[in-house]
This record gives structure tokens, sequence and C-alpha cells, in this order.
């Protein structure tokens, strides 16, 4: 078999399978005597729960809920905090939360019983929005302030004396909505029995976190459990904590019922009823000059965590680190405040935070370019940051920044500042452009303080078996990691095995989240494959690796002062479009995107993900809409809320910058975030170009886009 | 009037005598374990559950099976070992179509009724073709890119 | 939860609808959505339904002698689309129905009976001064489909009758236009739509027609306002437009997105009236979209 070399072109390890329609996703497995589950959910945003009435139940049928708790459990799961319960208890705080779990043999009973189920509450005020929470609607849901998390950091002179020092100052406030995931696999998972251990079958990212989580409400260690990824269609983050909200239940109905139990979302429970992107509110008050140069940028951030803090204080972090984008300005403060709503947790979503504040400050800066009548992509780039420069938490950038030849290449290749000159402004056709990074795996000194990751390589006769807890969601990273693998021993792929992980074999290898698999992962499985392919001749054994942390990053969790993070992926896009004067319908007629994310592990791979995720990211901007009314989401299928279709955008042309990350495996950096993170700023300033119109918030179909036109005139 | 159904599936004859409202796909993946039929929105918007009756695409769960009495259905399972089946899975596999993969037996089976109406199809004809299958993970580029493939490699085959 | 039957001819499904109500269910592209229950479960109806899908006396697309076009009833939007014999404005909605999936299994009669305000067929249908013809076991009646769909998802249908086909008489029209706004570019349910036709001789304005769909709890038309434009002469546009649109816009309900839906309508109509004062060549306004 012929050795794989890194660059070499191949093809995918799972596509043929996935092709042929033979892989098992979570729904197609069953089991013998399996029964099924449906949730039992709140109805209404908030309030306490008076009374559940459950219908007879038939044999063979239960209903769980909190009751079944034992007493050395807890009700709760435990994802970074533990306030998340697994059952609703006494009151109830959004609509779909979990109150209990109908599980029985036959869907269309256990469908009857759901509607017959009655409960009843004493309906208390929701907090919905920002705004709602900010005053309190409803009385404090958390603490006596709404607060669920807060931090700031400062980088430069006191903002006050900035501003007092300015010749102008510019503010205003910029918004983004909910984003549902939408991946075309819903959320799913199946507990059984094994040899005495409770076993999920689950589709999910991160198959350590769920037996974390799960494991205490039976008063268990997270290893009595065993978790197997079954092959997931799509995650994007949606899949990091919420599989526990799925588990956590599961596991109450196994300990009492003993037998295979599946719990399938169908696309409206998973529309409704499942974790989205925060909600975002982002003020910027910033100090110029007459010339128009920044003098220093004071930032007030506020991210909708709905109801539970989940994962969002960490998100909230993220947002806040890129708050200034990738620029260098002398001063700013930016603070980023968590508030609590009565809405579904919002959790995890590609770009982890990132999208929310690098579209506002990207958006921001435009507006203050054409109102000293500059060029956008010409005056942002006075400010790019460089290598050494000093990041907003008073940290440096360690890697050569390339965004001066990235943004030559797809201005160059659009012909941007022709046609930016050539349209104007309000001519009906527009060329944006837009600038982001993304801070690769986690933040500070986390993968060292907090995740350890390990790694595993076991060689038996000429074949070599990854044990990671690392998976495969789409993104490619079975094929990625085994390309690694045999790239650093010098064999072939096809002497690589690399399975959905099963958390009682492998090494936990850390979340598959925050761009960190390749990097981190990826790094290790290749350590230990460089000291397999030194003692490849001892016969069979296997090599396990932790995490080292690379010197000299220094990092204070307590102040958020440091390398927040150890490298970044950096981006350029410009997006072209064509308005109908008639209908305000977008049409986008181009697309060109530049990236560094170090080297690329396999160019495919990376082709795909960025046609997706820049997909994803003008959805986010032109057309995915998610309204809440009064804590209940109001667009429950893919006809109300409107994904991207084949039709939508035209063949991307894009662009790679090599530079060569000195940690990564190859010199490759995190990536998967990062082509998320910038093409809806650039879709939104050409949409403001063409339109001759003002943007402060997205998602803009074109009944907003009429509305923007009015404020225009 | 009917009582039971009578249909074939990738070639073999299906006798159905349950409820005519069950949906199509409920009896393919359950009944028949024709599991490669996924379902992403069960109603008629996502495309991922497209199969092949009587020679057009449509959506398996929006039918209801007391709609396909005397009809040929086929499946991703019917098509995959057939000449033109393996040449769109591998140029799937070769184009860099694929990633999580849940649209994708949809997608090929879209794919396959494109083709087999237009061999050669522009890039905006392929578009349009697969306009009702929705995919999360790629943009779509690769997935046209990869049917363009299979229109050039198969050639004859879909004339 | 009703009974659900399979009629295998005509006259039997005809008996049925009168001895039981069932419900005609074709394509399943409305109702098997609007009664879904989740995977693994057969939709319920609270009434009984007969599917007539294999009614071959429901199905074809003729044309009569006077020009006349006769769809069948379980005729699908991709039938309809690629028959050179149905009228462009309704080749072009069926054409913008959803994706390929949908087009090959909805059908005309599901479309209409279903009576949606978002429904695609039934606006310019009702441009074109369509007929529906219903069939019972006392025989055959026609109706105007403006008369036959009442309001939101209501329809003149009796209980003992099914659609049978939709008759569209023959036009010529010297201006066309035809525009649907989805939520996106491609497999989208309408945000609104627009058809209009106009006959011109010799400067005169003999015929104007105009239809809004997804503007009101039915489709649109106002003959009040057709009748401001009608007889005039195209260079009188101007002077009247402002008139017209003002009408027009008393005649749209729109529920959701107002401001948008009416904007929009009248820059439509707008465009259309201005391009034949314009002069434009004769033929579609705008392309086809």
């Amino acid at each position: 078999m012929p050795v794989t070399g890194i660059d070499d072109r191949i093809v995918r390890t799972d596509a043929a399978a996935k092709a042929r329609g033979e892989a098992k996703y979570a729904c197609d497995l069953s089991f013998p005597d399996m029964l099924y589950a449906y949730m039992v959910r709140s109805s209404i945003p908030r309030g306490t729960i008076d009374s559940v009435k459950v219908p007879t139940l038939p044999d063979g049928y239960y209903f769980i809920s909190a009751e079944d708790i034992p007493p050395e459990g807890k009700n709760e799961l435990w994802m970074i905090q533990k306030d998340w319960r697994c059952f609703a208890e006494g009151d109830v705080r959004y609509v779909g939360e979990t109150i209990g779990l109908l599980v029985g043999p036959d869907r269309n009973m256990l469908k009857y019983l759901l509607d017959h189920l009655e409960i009843k509450y004493t309906e208390g005020v929701p907090a919905v929005t920002i705004d709602d929470a900010i005053a309190c609607k409803g009385g404090p849901i958390v603490g006596e302030d709404n607060i669920h998390c807060q931090l700031y950091v400062e980088k430069g002179k006191p903002m006050s004396e900035v501003f007092a020092e300015a010749d102008s100052i510019f503010e205003e406030t910029i918004e983004t909505g909910f984003q549902e995931h939408v991946h075309l696999e819903t959320n799913a998972a199946i507990v059984t029995e094994e040899d005495g251990h409770y076993v999920f079958y689950v589709s999910a990212q991160c198959p350590f976190y769920v037996r974390k989580s799960v494991a205490g409400l039976l008063g268990l260690n997270p290893e009595d459990i065993i978790v197997r990824q079954t092959t997931t269609g799509g995650a994007f983050g949606g899949k990091e904590h919420f599989p526990d909200v799925l588990c956590g239940p599961l596991l109450v109905a196994e300990h009492r019922i003993h037998k295979p139990i599946k719990l399938i979302f169908d696309r409206e429970e998973d529309m409704l009823y499942s974790v989205k992107r925060h909600p975002s509110k982002v003020t910027y008050k910033t100090a110029l000059d007459k010339d128009g140069n920044i003098l220093g940028i004071e930032g007030l951030v506020y991210y909708n965590c709905g109801a539970y803090l989940s994962s969002s204080y960490v998100v909230l972090q993220r947002g806040v680190f890129h708050a200034n984008g990738v620029y260098d300005f002398p001063n700013t403060y930016v603070k980023g405040i968590g508030v609590a709503t009565n809405t579904f947790p919002s959790d995890a979503f590609r770009g982890f935070g990132a999208p929310q504040t690098l579209f506002a400050i990207e958006t921001h800066l435009d507006h203050i370019a054409r109102k000293f009548g500059f060029d956008p992509a010409e005056y942002k780039s006075r400010y790019f940051i460089k290598q050494g420069g000093e990041t907003i938490t008073n940290g440096h950038i360690v890697e050569r920044v390339m965004l001066p030849e990235m943004m030559k290449q797809v201005v160059d290749a659009s012909d941007y500042f022709r046609k930016a000159k050539e349209y104007g402004t309000g001519s009906g056709k527009g060329i944006g452009i837009s600038f982001y990074n993304h801070g690769g795996a986690f933040t500070g000194n986390g993968e060292q303080a907090i995740i350890k990751a390990h790694a595993r390589l076991v060689k038996t006769g000429g074949r070599v078996r990854i044990e990671v807890g690392s998976t495969e969601m789409g993104q490619g990273f079975q094929t990625a990691l085994r390309k690694i693998a045999a790239a650093t021993l010098g064999i072939s792929i096809d002497q690589i095995d690399y399975d959905n992980p099963d958390t009682s074999k492998v090494c936990d290898s850390g979340p598959t989240a925050a761009s960190r698999s390749t990097m981190i992962v990826g790094r290790l499985v290749q350590r230990c494959g460089e000291e397999m392919k030194e003692r490849w001749d001892e016969g069979d054994f296997s090599v396990e690796k932790e995490y080292e942390h690379p010197e000299g990053h220094p990092w204070d969790q307590s102040t958020f002062r440091g390398d927040a993070y150890l490298g970044y992926g950096w981006g350029c896009a410009v997006v072209e479009v064509e308005a109908d004067r008639l209908t305000n319908e977008i049409k986008v007629t181009g697309i060109w995107s530049s990236h560094d994310i170090g080297h690329a592990i396999d160019e495919l791979i990376v082709h795909g993900q960025i046609n997706g995720g820049i997909a994803q990211s003008i959805g986010y901007a032109a057309m995915e809409k998610m309204e809440n009314r009064n804590g209940h989401f109001r667009q429950s299928s893919m006809s109300d809320y409107v994904i991207p279709t084949s039709m939508e955008f035209p063949e991307q042309k894009w662009f790679l910058v090599e530079n060569p990350y000195q940690w990564g495996p190859f010199g490759a950096k995190g990536m998967g975030e990062l082509v998320f993170n910038g093409a809806d700023a650039a879709y939104i300033d050409a949409v403001e170009r063409a339109l001759g119109i003002t943007v402060r918030r997205i998602p803009m179909p074109p009944e907003d886009i009429e509305e923007a036109l009015a404020d225009a005139q | 009037m009917l009582s039971k159904i009578e249909f074939k599936v990738n070639g073999r004859n299906t006798v159905f005598s349950g409820n005519p409202l069950t949906r199509l796909i409920d009896v393919l993946r359950e009944d028949l374990g024709l599991t490669g039929v996924k379902e992403g929105c069960g109603e008629g918007e996502c495309g991922a559950c497209s199969v092949i009756k009587d020679g057009k695409l449509v959506t398996s769960c929006i039918i209801p099976v007391g709609a396909v009495n005397g009809s040929e259905i086929y499946t991703i399972e019917g098509i995959r070992d057939t000449e033109k089946g393996k040449c769109l899975v591998e140029s799937f596999a070769e184009g860099g179509a694929v990633q999580c993969g849940f649209c994708i037996p949809g997608m090929v089976m879209a794919a396959y009724a494109l083709l087999s109406e237009n061999p050669h199809p522009t890039d905006e004809e392929i578009r349009k073709g697969i306009s009702g299958n929705i995919c999360r993970c790629t943009g779509y580029d690769l997935i046209v890119a990869s049917i363009r493939l299979a229109a050039d490699k198969g050639g004859d085959l879909w004339a | 939860m009703g009974m659900t039957y399979i009629p295998s001819a005509l006259s039997e499904a005809l008996q049925l609808r009168a001895g039981t109500g069932a419900r005609p269910l074709a394509g399943g592209t409305d109702m098997m959505v609007q009664a879904k229950r989740g995977i693994g479960l057969a939709p319920e109806f609270p009434y009984p339904v007969m599917i007539i899908s294999g009614l071959d006396e429901l199905k074809g697309i003729k044309a009569r002698e006077d020009g006349t076009v006769e769809i069948g009833a379980l005729s699908t939007p991709a039938e309809i689309a690629a028959s050179p014999l149905v009228p462009w404005h309704v080749r072009m909605a069926a054409a913008g129905m959803g994706a390929v999936a949908l087009r090959n299994s909805a059908t005309i009669g599901g479309n209409i009976g279903n009576a949606s305000p978002k429904g695609d067929l039934p606006q310019p249908l009702i441009l074109l001064e369509a007929e529906v013809i219903l069939v019972s076991m006392h025989g055959e009646k026609k109706m105007l489909l403006d008369d036959f769909i009442l309001g939101s998802k209501k329809t003149a249908l009796r209980d003992d009758e099914l659609i049978k086909s939709i008759l569209i008489p023959p036009h010529s029209f010297t201006y066309s236009y035809y525009r649907k706004i989805g939520m996106r570019r491609a497999n989208a349910i309408s945000k609104l739509s627009l058809s209009a036709a106009a006959v011109v001789k010799d400067g005169e304005i003999v015929d104007f027609r105009a239809a809004s769909g997804a503007a009101g709890p039915k489709v649109i038309r106002s003959h009040e306002a057709e009748a401001m434009i009608k007889g005039h002469r195209t260079e009188e546009i101007p002077d009247i437009l402002d008139g017209f649109l003002a009408a027009w816009d008393g005649a749209i309900s729109p529920h959701a997105m107002p401001v948008y839906r009416r904007n929009t309508t009248k820059r439509m109509l707008s465009f259309f009236l201005e391009s034949i004062f314009n002069g434009s060549e004769p033929g579609i306004i705008g392309g086809e979209v």
C-alpha cells in the first residue's frame, strides 16, 4: 500500500458508506424489546407547576420524572455548571423544559398518553428579550439582576480619558438574532444496558461530556457509564452539550425500566425545543479624531443566555475576546454581560460567541468608514493587528498575520476596488468586505488546566488504531486524523483504523468543539505517531500522550489577561450582491474568501468546510429568522425557518495562505468555526452599499430591508 | 376498493395491509429495513427521504402508502449497486460532496433522477435539480461538482 | 379519527364521498403535513379520508376545440409546467412551486381544494378566469374558481362533490407579468405573488387584469380597480396610475408583513404599467424569473 502524504488528495473514509445509505445513525438503530420515549415538556415560559395528571398507564408504560431520581442522585446535568435541571421540579423556566418522559412500546399509545397528560400551571410573566432581562421583567430569574455571567477586558488608557480627547464619538447598537443549527439529523439517543453497564448510543459531539453530565443523576461515576457515538448527521455546536438533555432523562428511565429506550426528536421538536445561537446586542462607542482615526473603542456586549447557564459564560468570554475584530486599536474597554431570560437556553453554535461581536465590529467600522468617506477595506486595513501586537486581553499575537496578503487575494480576484467605486451607493449593486479571525482551541490555558487531553495509538501487526474521544460529525475529522497518523508513521491511510468513539475504549481527548481537534488532538496523535515510528519494529504496542502546553503564553483566568488563544485562524471575505428594486430580494452574485488556517491537512475537506461555513453565515445574515414571542419560538419547521438551498448562492471562489503553525500537526490550525465568522458582515456591507441603507441588525430578509429603506428616506 | 396495497420496492413485490395513511417512509425504514432513506423534516421540505416512484423523484415522508398501489419504488438501496448508482456514489466520494452524510442518500436519488432525464445538465440545471434537497454542511458547491463529475464519468450510462 | 378509503374508480369515489363525506387526499403535500404526528406514526384526520391518487378519470391535460384548456384535478405541477397547452402564467406558477419532488407529487386539485392563501396555482388561474368542474353522483357543474374559493382554507365544495378538472378559457395578452416572492430563491412557500396581463390594441388598453396571491385570505382581483385602467390609452397611464394603485392597495389585505406586501405589490404593478407606457415590446414584462 502506498504511503499517504499529508498533501495527497484522498477520498474521505466515510464518504462511500454514507452515500450508499449504509452508515448507521442513531435513528437507524433498534434493539430487541426496545421501547420509545417522548418528552413531556413545559408549555409555558415561566411559572409554577401546580399539578401533573398522568392518565392511567397501561402495562409496560411509564412516566418518568424527577421523582424517579434515586436518593443518591441529584436532579442536575453537569455541563460547565450544574444549574440545568434534568427534570423541571416545582417550577418551569422556559417553553420546552423537560418535565418528564413517557416510555413504552407503542408510539401511538405514547402519543395518546402525551395528548391526555394534563399539567396545570400558575403562569408568571416571562422575560424574553435582552431588554426584558435588563428590566427584570417578571422579577429576576437568576440572582437579583438577571445576570448569569459577566466580565470585562481593558487595554490602554481609561476610556474616560480617551473620550475627553476625542473630536467626535460615534455610538451605535447592533443586534443579531437566534440561529437554529438545523443539522439534518435531529437529536437522537438510545439507552440500554450491556454487561451491567448503562450504555448510550447517541448522536453527539462529545461522548465524554455526556457521561460526566448524567452520571450524578444516579450517584454514579462517569466511568460507570458507556457512551458510544453514532454516526452524527451534523452538529455545529448543537450536539455539544444538548445531548445531555436527552440522555439525562433516559438514564433515569433506564434505571427504572431496564430495557433499551429510544428517544428521537422529530424536526418540529428539534426546532422548537433545542438550543440556539445566543441573540446579541452590542453597543460600540468609538472615540475619533477629526480625520476619522480611531482613538479608542468602548463596547458593551449583551448575550441572551436563556434560562440556564450551560456554556454561556465561555461563549460570552469568546464574544468579548473577539469584540475588537482583527484590529489593534490603541485603547479598548469591553464589558460582556450574559443575561437570563425565559427562553430555551442558548448554547454552542459554530463560532461560539465570536460571530456576534465580529459582525458588530465589522459593521460598526463600515459605518465609521462611510461617515468619513473612506473605503471600508482601506480604512479597516490601517488597523490590522500584526505579529507581536497587543490583543484586547493584553496578550500578544504569536503568529505572523497575513491579512494584507489575504486581502490582496480577494480584492484582486473580485475586482473589489473597481466595483466598489463603480457601483457607488444605492445603485442596486453592491460589493462588501469583511475581516475576521477565530482563536483556536480552549481559551487561555484551558487545554492544560481543564481538558488535559490524551490520545493513543495502538499497533497490531501492520495496522494502527487511533483511540481518541474526538468525533466525526461531518467536518471530516476521521479522515484528517487518519491522514495525520499515516503521514507521521509513513504508512498508508488504509492501515489506520479510527472508529466512532466508545468512552470505555478510548482516551478522553476533550470535546470535539472550539476548532481544537486538528490543532490539539491532531498534534497529540502526531506525537504518538512519531514515537511509534521510532519503535515500529518492537511488535504490537501502544503509545499514549498527554497534552503539553507550549511555553511562554501567560494567561490569568481570573482577570482574563494574557494570551487568550495560542493561535488564530484568519479570514477575509468579499460578497457581491444585486438587489431587486421591486421586491428587495437580494441575489448574491459573487463570493470570494481567503483563509489562514496554518496548513491545510486536506484541501478537499477544507474546501467543503469553507463553502458550508460561508453559506451558513450568509444564511444567518440574510434569511434565517427565528423569532420568539412571549417565550415561544414562532418558526417550527424547515418551511418557515429557511436555510440556504442550492439555488441561493453562486459557486464560491476561495483561497488559502500558507502560514504553518508551530504547534499544530504539519502546521495546521483550527478552521471549522473560522469559516463561519465573517461572510455575514461582508454580505450586509454589500447590501448596505447596494441600497444605500444602514443595517444594525440581522437577519435582514426583504421585509426588514423595506423598513430600512423607509428609515433611509 | 382496495383492502391491501401492492407495490414494488427495489424490484421486489411488497404487500401492505395496515393503515393506508402510514407514511411511505415508515414502511420503507421500519417494515423493510431500508434505513438509507432518512427523515430530516417529515414534511417534504428537506429531501432527505427522497425516493423514486414510477421514475419520478418524490419525498417519501408525505406520501401515504395507500397512494403507491401498483407503483414501483426505488430507494438508495435499490440503486447503489447499479452502474448508475455506483457512478454517483464514487463521484460523490471523489468530489468531496459528503460531509455529515445525512442528506446524501436523498441527494444521490435526486442526482439519479436528474441525470436520468438530463444526462448533460448545466450547473444551473444541477442546482435546480437538487434545490429540494437541503444540505447544511457543504454549501452545495462540491455536491454540484460531484454531480457534474458523475455526468462526465458516466457518459453513455445516462444517455 | 376517521376511516380511510382507497376507491379504484371515480364512480366509487363519488359514492364514498356521498355516503361518508370522506375528503379527497391526492399528493399528500398539504394534508399529510397538516395531519402529521411525527416519526413512525401515521397522520390522523378527524374526518374520513379517501386516497384518490389512482383515479385515472381525474388525470390529463387536454385542449378543447375552442382553445379552452382542461387540466385534470390530479395533474401535478411538473406536468402542468411542462405542458405547452397550459397558459404561461399558470406554467410559471407551477414551475415555481416547491422543488422537484413536490412538483412530482402535489396536484392542482389539491392546491385549489386546500385554498391556502399561499397556494401558488389559484392566483394565475383566477387572473385567467378559470372555472372549476365539480362532479358528484348527480352530474357535473361548473363555477368560476374565484367564486369557488371563499376564503382562507374555505371553498364552496359540497360534501358530495369532488374537483374533476379546471378549465382555462382561451386568451391572448399583449403583455404578461408573473412574479412569486418566496422566503428564499427556491423550494419556498410564497411570501407574495402577482400576475398581471394587458391587451393593447392600437394604443388602447382593451383588457387589463391583475391577481395578488398571499396578500389576503384569498387571491385578490379587483374588477373595480382594473376598470380604472381598461379603456384608457397607454399614454394616459401616468395620469391614472396613482388612482389605480390606491384602489388595488385598498383591495388587498395582507395580515403579516403588511408594509412590505403592499409596497412590493405597488412597485410591481407600477413597473408593469410603466413598461407598457414606455412602449415595451409585446410579450413578457420583466423576463422569466
